[in-house]
Parts: structure tokens; sequence; C-alpha cells
């Protein structure tokens, strides 16, 4: 039984625990991160905990708050952060960030450091900052003698791309070859509302109620399903689950794919055609949304200094160059963001201008304890419209009603 | 005549047995056929009832991607401890009950019934604080533990029915030559358990190997994943490319069949297990 | 017979037993010792606990705080819950007759000794104990809409293809059609209840002039009834909970809910919403329900047959 022993887990003081998402290509760029760390700091011990996927990823930290065990250092985006920051589980990093030699707040990009702010308080230090963006395969514009999307194309230009790229390539009456893809979420419906001067929620520092149901929201809506319902450049329900549209877009067979900065380190493995990014097709106003993943601390971390150490280097110039190596990143410090780090011409993106060139546009989604809840019961309602189940007022009305208690709850005193 | 009609009905039999086999069979098949196909070509729409060409470097690739061995290697050394604990709690404590006065064998046994009733999910949750009390989270012993407990009531019931069959005299003639209870039942009851013994080997191994909840919840360390773990992350990774995902699945189930087909002679034949649904 | 024999033996014996404590009934009682306490600690006080935190505001951070009944309040507001015990009970009206019947079938055509038979058996239990995960990878696998070796095996015999997971009605049918292939544990049980049934019975039926069809409906189910019964009980509870890792791994409860059940629903008010208490009172109302289920079926048949039985 000796062998059990020697797994169980060390414990020593100066171990910081440290857990990340992300694909394989972003877990070797922690695992850089963590090495320079270690040599310049070799004290102190990072345990670095690695989750794959987004979702399981916050299920898992919900589980190891419950028990009393979060990780030291975690990664956490900034709609999700509050529910552990109301409840205490999370230590104010504003104090830290204030005495930093190494970085202060005016290094980073304005949104993605007040997306962190709670109740007068910095929570947590941004990695990065991202909006969303269409990913195009040049190749299908190509054959298609179409011109590439341009910094300022409209939505109307965008659905004449989307239709001539939409086409039954094999002849044999089925569509295998869509223009568009983009998930029917209430996260990639939002800049669309904001484009038509609507809003998401009545009120963004002091939210009551979702704001879907008005006239410029409900006409975004409309838009937004009628790509799929009316128009069908983008896979149904059916085809959907057949096969995703990430993984149609990897595979030639989809034009235009809508996404975060994310996709990046996946798409550089792409050899069969060359692909580029696009800003959000213009409404009546550009505007796009923020999308930013910060370090949080724990608030029962034993050794703080030891923590905050880690977090001032991974937010350092040399840590965020460590990890926007990988592609997945924008960074939230102006100055990596600017760099070759970043901007590197040899690899795709070439447009990657696109990212810091957007930033002074984009909108985000309130700070509050049960956003993720209002997200995904609004999410299962526009899916349906999505998928032309029902229409898109009935689902506005229903996502509203259904959302309420998730509003009442965060506002209860 | 009578003949030939019996002749139609046992073949009648057969085929219906055939066909049963070949439905319970057909999931596995395409689970198998699909981990051969070459990974990232797009599907194909028609039947394919073999694939054209078998790539069995699906299964070796599977052990670069990610590491599998260890997680298989993990998965074991839970098993390794697991099994023969929960063995032999479930059977000392089956035989502990059986020599019980009746009253306290008909309330322990109406006790064990009730934990059969409560669902996981209820314990989920505060199993995890208690552990972290006994500072057990994160190591290999959080999986192991409930074997401590004989893994589950069922075992130490049926080690209880199987020994509540052996006629009590057996037992009380040697506790009067002076054996002591260890002794009794290491030399007179365990052997007559064995069938019972096989049944819960297999159900204990297969419960420690397909447990998916426990590592989700009490494991951190990546070297400590089990095999489900691997799977879930595997699927995570490579969503969509469904010869991986069969070749994972494919690999997670090779234990359980292998160990089922050697022991199944004495499982499905096991009358003991049926005394599950016995009334006391 | 033996007994008799023993008389004087057993004389002794209740004298031994008499004694207030003998080392023999100590060393036996402590071999229930790690068992009784295992099950407290590690499932007993979580129970409890759960039960506790019902009545409490839980965020799993800060400590719980007493507000009585209002988590069940809420949920008798809330669509969700509703939604949930309606699949619920979909499912388990479903699922838990054809299993029972599926069991039963296939325990009657394969109890005799016959060759290959062993092999038969050993096909029908293999599903029951594949790893949950692997199995549900390979559901999902198997009902992709259009990939799907399930729906181009019907397009090749001219079926119509559903849309399976994509469509609510056929998202929850397909959870019962693939917990209809592990019924393992059903099909042995009830291969051991047959075999308990004294053959004697069945050759004087033939003398009676009884056909097969009648010496089954005459002898073999009314023996069986109180075995199907206990089953029956069993997989209420069983199949429910056994929806979990399909439900969380193929379609995690969609599409719009469909395939959202009670299990599911506690570990996405719990972790997903951060809503224990909540999660802990419709697990208690859930658990109280089937309950009441169980309690109403025995009300029902059980009495008549149990009876008969004994």
């Amino acid at each position: 039984m000796l062998f059990l022993a020697a797994c169980a887990g060390q414990s020593d003081e100066n171990a910081v625990s440290f857990m990340v998402f992300g694909d394989i290509a972003e877990l070797e760029a922690y695992e850089n991160l963590v090495a320079a760390f270690t040599a310049e700091h070799p004290d102190i011990n990072i345990q670095l905990r690695h989750i794959p996927s987004q979702s399981e990823y916050r299920r898992r930290l919900a589980t190891d708050f419950s028990g009393g065990a979060p990780p030291d250092v975690m990664l956490l985006n900034y709609r999700r952060f509050a529910t552990f920051a109301d409840q205490g589980g999370l230590e104010p990093l504003g104090g830290y960030l204030a005495e930093s030699d190494i970085i202060q707040e005016s290094d980073f990009f304005a949104p993605t450091i007040e997306s962190f702010y709670l109740e007068g308080q910095l929570w947590c230090i941004p990695q990065n900052i991202s909006s969303l963006v269409v990913y195009y395969n040049k190749d299908l514009f190509d054959a298609a003698n179409l011109p590439y999307p341009t910094n300022d194309w409209t939505r109307a230009d965008f659905l004449t791309a989307a239709r001539a790229l939409t086409m039954d390539v094999d002849g044999d009456g089925r569509t295998d070859q869509y223009g568009v893809g983009l998930a029917p979420k209430l996260f990639r419906l939002a800049p669309f509302i904001w484009q038509n001067g609507g809003k998401l929620v009545d009120n963004l520092d002091k939210p009551t109620r979702l704001m879907l149901d008005s006239p410029e929201a409900l006409a975004a809506f409309q838009w937004f399903t009628d790509l799929q319902v009316k128009e069908k450049v983008a896979p149904d329900a059916v085809m959907e689950s057949a096969e995703s549209s990430e993984s149609r877009f990897l595979n030639g067979r989809l034009a235009m794919y809508f996404n975060s900065r994310r996709g990046v380190p996946t798409y550089r493995t792409i050899t069969t055609f060359d692909w580029d990014v696009a800003p959000l097709p213009n409404g009546e106003r550009p505007s796009g949304i923020l999308h930013s993943d910060g370090y949080c601390m724990a608030a029962n971390t034993r050794n703080k200094e030891a923590a905050w150490t880690f977090i001032e280097f991974a937010n350092s110039i040399e840590g965020q160059t460590l990890v926007a190596a990988s592609g997945r990143t924008v960074p939230s410090l102006t100055a990596v963001a600017n760099s070759p780090a970043f901007l590197d011409p040899t690899q795709p993106p070439a447009n990657s201008r696109v990212y810091i060139d957007t930033i002074p546009q984009l909108g985000r989604v309130p700070i509050m304890t049960t956003w993720v809840g209002i997200e995904e019961t609004a999410g299962e309602e526009i899916e349906r419209a999505f998928y032309g189940q029902i229409s898109v007022e009935e689902a506005a009305e229903t996502a509203v009603t259904l959302t309420q208690p998730f509003f009442n709850r965060a506002n209860k005193p | 005549m009578r003949k030939l009609q019996g002749f139609w009905r046992t073949g009648l039999h057969h085929g219906t047995a055939v066909t049963v086999t070949a439905v319970f069979l057909l999931p596995l098949f395409w689970m198998l056929v699909t981990s051969v196909r070459q990974p990232g070509l797009p599907p194909q729409r028609t039947v394919e009832w073999l694939p054209e060409s078998i790539r069995w470097q699906n299964y070796a690739d599977l052990f670069v991607m990610m590491p599998t061995a260890r997680y298989i290697v993990n998965s074991l050394k839970v098993i390794a401890v697991a099994v023969p604990v929960t063995l032999f709690i479930a059977s000392t404590a089956g035989f502990g009950m059986s020599q019980l006065a009746s009253a306290w064998r008909r309330r322990l046994f109406l006790g064990s019934a009730v934990l059969l009733m409560i669902p996981g999910t209820a314990v989920w949750m505060f199993r995890f604080q208690i552990l972290q009390w006994l500072g057990l989270i994160d190591s290999l012993w959080a999986l192991i533990i409930p074997a401590f407990a004989a893994s589950n009531p069922l075992f130490v019931l049926l080690f209880y029915w199987t020994y509540r069959q052996v006629p009590a005299s057996i037992f009380e003639s040697a506790r009067l030559d002076g054996a002591d209870a260890l002794t009794v039942w290491w030399q007179m009851a365990r052997p007559l358990a064995r069938p019972t013994a096989v049944g819960v080997i297999i159900l204990t191994f297969v419960m420690y190997w397909n447990d998916f909840i426990a590592p989700v919840l009490y494991i951190y360390d990546a070297q400590l994943y089990t095999l489900p773990l691997g799977i879930q992350i595997l699927k995570q990774l490579e969503y969509g490319n469904w010869p991986y995902l069969m070749a994972g699945s494919v690999v997670m189930m090779l234990p359980i069949i292998f160990l089922f087909i050697l022991l199944q002679r004495a499982f499905l034949h096991n009358i003991s297990l049926a005394n599950l649904f016995e009334r006391n | 017979m033996r007994t008799e024999q023993l008389t004087t033996h057993q004389k002794t014996l209740q004298r031994v037993k008499k004694r207030p404590f003998s080392t023999y009934q100590f060393q036996t009682r402590l071999f229930l010792f790690p068992y009784i306490l295992g099950t407290f600690i590690l499932v007993v006080l979580p129970a409890l606990a759960t039960v506790v935190i019902a009545f409490t505001n839980y965020n799993t951070i800060r400590p719980p705080e007493w507000v009585g009944l209002e988590n069940f309040f809420r949920l008798s507001q809330s669509a969700y819950a509703r939604i949930s015990i309606q699949n619920s009970l979909y499912f388990i009206g479903l699922a838990v007759p054809l299993r029972i019947l599926g069991a039963l079938l296939l325990a009657l055509l394969l109890q005799r000794k016959r060759r290959l038979f062993g092999l038969h058996r050993a096909a029908v239990y293999t599903p029951t104990v594949i790893p949950p995960v692997a199995y549900s990878l390979l559901w999902l696998w198997i009902l992709n809409p259009v990939y799907g070796p399930l729906n181009i095996f019907l397009g090749w015999l001219g079926l119509p293809m559903p849309a399976w997971l994509t469509e609510p009605g056929s998202a929850r049918l397909a959870m019962v059609i693939l917990s209809l292939f592990q019924i393992g544990e059903g099909f042995v049980v009830l291969l051991a209840g047959l075999q308990t049934i004294p053959r004697a019975l069945y050759e004087s039926a033939k003398v009676d002039g009884a056909s097969g069809w009648q010496s089954f409906w005459r002898i073999t189910l009314p023996l069986l009834v109180p075995w199907l019964l206990l089953l029956t009980f069993r997989d209420l509870l069983v199949s429910i909970e056994n929806t979990f890792t399909p439900s969380f791994v193929i379609t995690y409860g969609g599409p719009y809910y469909s395939t959202t059940f009670a299990p599911l629903l506690v570990y996405e008010l719990a972790f997903d919403f951060f809503d224990f208490g909540m999660a802990a009172a419709f697990m208690l109302l859930f658990f109280v329900l089937m309950a009441l289920l169980i309690g109403g079926i025995t009300a029902l048949v059980g009495p008549r047959f149990v009876r008969e039985d004994a």
C-alpha cells in the first residue's frame, strides 16, 4: 500500500495551486508560464490543474468552493466571477495591484479592468480581452468570386456573401456547404441588439430585467433568426447536431464562423485552406461584445503573498507575452497587445488588429451573481426560435418571464 | 410428426435467442467498427458493416494524445485495494449479521434496505466535506474509502443471505470447540460463500472501474485521474472525432468484458444474488 | 431431523447464548463495526445534511442560513421543477414497465440449458456493465441524425429516420430506449426466480392437460409476482438515478429541457446555479414522491399476492 501513500496530495507552505481551462495548445502556454515563473521564483511551487472545457471547469470550481478547497489562483470569465466574489470566496486584488511595482491599472485596456469591478472593488486581474469576430475561409470566398470582408462591411454585404456561399456541392439535393456558423446564444445575439441601439438589460449597473422584448432587441433577434429560418445560410437543428458548425468550418465546409479569439490555436492547425478574421458586420452603429478572463485568488489561500507574486508575474509583460504565443489570448496589457508577440505577421490571422481596433466599440453584459442562469435560460428560448420551433416574439417573451426569478434573486437584499 | 414439431420449436427458440443476442451486441459492434475508422474524415452516409481499411493505430494514438496508460494504472490501483477490502468487510459484516439475534438482524436488514434507496445525488456534496475533514480529498483514497464500508449495503446482504442458508449448528459446534469468530468465519463460513464472493468481486470491480462521479468530485491532480475522467477529457478534446471517442470507449470496456467472460459462468448461475429480492 | 439429533447440543448452545456478552458474540459484532461506522459517515451523515440544507439558503461559500419552507415555495413556482418532474414521471412510466417486461421475456426465453445459451445470457447482460460514460458516448454516436449507424440502418431498411436528439419528443424517447438495453440485473434476478419454481408443479399441470400457455399464467406468473414487484420498486429508484450520466454526457438536459430528469436538475441547481438549498429541497421532494408511488403500488397490488405466496 506504499504506492498509494505516495499518491496522496503533497502540501507545503509555498505551494500555490493554479487552475486553468483550455485546449492542449493553451495548456502548453501555461506550462511555459509556470516554468518561466519557477525559474525566477524557485521557492514557490506552482501546481497546475487543467480542465479542457470551460463549462466543466465552472462546475468543477463550484464543487471545489462548496467543499472549501478551491484552487489558490484560477482563471475566471468576467461573466462568472461575481458568484464567487459576492459570497466572499475571492480575495479582492485592487489593493495588491495598487502596491505593485510591476503593473498598474492604467497598463490594461480600460473595458477589461472595468468588467472585473463589483461593488467598488477590483476582484481579478484581466488576462485577455477579445471581441466576437468573424473567421472566414478565404478559399471559399475565392471559389465563389466574392470580395473578402472589409473592416466596415455591413449586414447587407454579409448576407450577400452568406447566400452565395451556401450551396449543395455534390448535387445530392442537400446543402453541404453553409455560409454562416453562429451559436444561438444570448451572448452571441447581444452585440446585434446593441448595433440596433437596443439594450440587453434595463440598467447595466443595477439590472432588474432582460430587455429582449424591446422593439430594437426584437428586430435584432429577428435578423439573427432569419439567417437560419428564412435564409437557411446556417445549419438547421438536425445538421448542427450531425456535425457542429465549428467542425464544418475546420473541415472547409462552412465559410464564416463567429467566435472570440479562443478559436485561434485550433484554427492555426488548419492546413487545407487559408483563413482570416473580420469584425462583426455593422448594423445602425458598430458594436461588439467584450470577452475577458482574469486571474482570481481564493479568499482562503494560505500563502497569499506567493499567489499574488504568481498573478503579478502572469500579468507582467513577460508573462502575457508567453501566454500570447499560444495564439489564444488578445493580451489585456496594451503594451503586449501592440507588440509582435500578438501581432505576429507570420501567423494567421493576418488581420489581428481587428481585435484591438474594435475595443472602443465593445459592450458588455452586466456583472451579477445569477448571470449564468440568465444566459442559459434565455439561450434555450433563443435556440428554439433560431431553429424555427417558435416565433421570435414568443421566445423573447418566454425568456423575459423565465429569467425574472434570477434577477429577483440577485437583487434580494 | 411430434418430433418434427419439436425440431421446429427448438429451431425457433434458438433463432429467437440468436436475434436477441444480435440486437444486444449491435451497439457494441458499431462501437468497434467506428473505432478503427480513419479519424478526421467526414463520416459516411451509407451502411458500412465493415470499414474499408482497419486502422488499429487509433488505439496507439490514444496513449499519445493523453496519458491513458497512467489513467489505467490509477484505475487499477483503486481496484487493487478496493476489491479485496470490500470483499473482506462485506463478508465479515454479512457473517456478523447472520450471527445476531433475530430482532437485531431484522433491524439491520431494514436499515440496509433503506440505505439502498438513498439516491447518490443526496450524498455527493456533503461526502466531499467529510472527505475534506478526513484529509482524503485529492488522493486515490477518496475513491477507495467506500470499500471500508463494504462499498454497497447490497454486498453485505448478499453474504448475509448466503450465511443464513448454512445451518446454524455448523458454526455453533465450532464455536463450542473454542474457536474465535475470525477463525469460524475464515475456516467454515468463507469457503461456503465462494459463489457469492465471485459475484461481489465482479460487481465491485465494475463499480470502481466505472466510477465517474467520485473522481469528478474528489480528484484534482491530473496525475491521479482515473480512466473515466480520461474518457471525459477525450470527449472534450476530440469532440465529434468519433473514431477516437469510440476507441477510448472500447479501451474502457475491454477489462469488464474480459472479467465477465472469465467469471460469467459462476455469476449467471449464482442463486445467492437472486436472494436480493427474497423477503427476509 | 438434524435438529432432533442435536437437541442436547442445542440446549448447551442456548445456555451459551444467554450469557450476556460472550467473547464470540462480541467478536461477531466487531465484524459489523466497520460497515456500520463507514456507512454512517459516508452515507447517513451526508444524506441527513442534505435534508437539513433543504430548509436553508446555501450557496456553498457562506454558511447556510435558515429559511424554513421558502425553497419549497420557490419549487412550487419553478417551471424547471415542474418540467423535470414531468420528464421523470414520463421516463418512469415508460421505462420501468418495459424494462421489467423485457427482463421477464428474456429470462423466459433463455432460462433453459441449451447449447450456446450461456453465451446468449452473457450477451444480454453485457450492456449493463459497460461504463456509463462509454455507453453514453456510444449512443451519442449511434443517434447522430445524419451520420449515426441507427438512422443509416433505418434508411437502408426504408424506414423513417427520426431526428432523435434534436427534437424534444424523440430525445426523451431515446433516453428510454437506451435504458432498455441495460436490464441485465432484472434479467439475472428473474432467471434465478424461475429456478426456484419447483418443476413438479409443471409436471402435474401437464398431467392435468394444461398447455404451456396455461401453465405460464397459472404457475409461472403468480409465483414470480413477488419478484416482479420488488424488482419494480428497485427500478423506480435505480432507473431514474441511472439517467444521470446519459443525460449529462449526451444532451445535458436538452433539447429544450426534454431530458432534464430529476438527478440532472439537482446537479444543475447546485453546480450551475449555486442554489444548493433549492437542489436539496427538490431532491427531498422527489424522494417523497417516489416513496408515495411505491407505497401506492404496494397498497394496490401488494397484499393480495404477497399473502398468496406466503
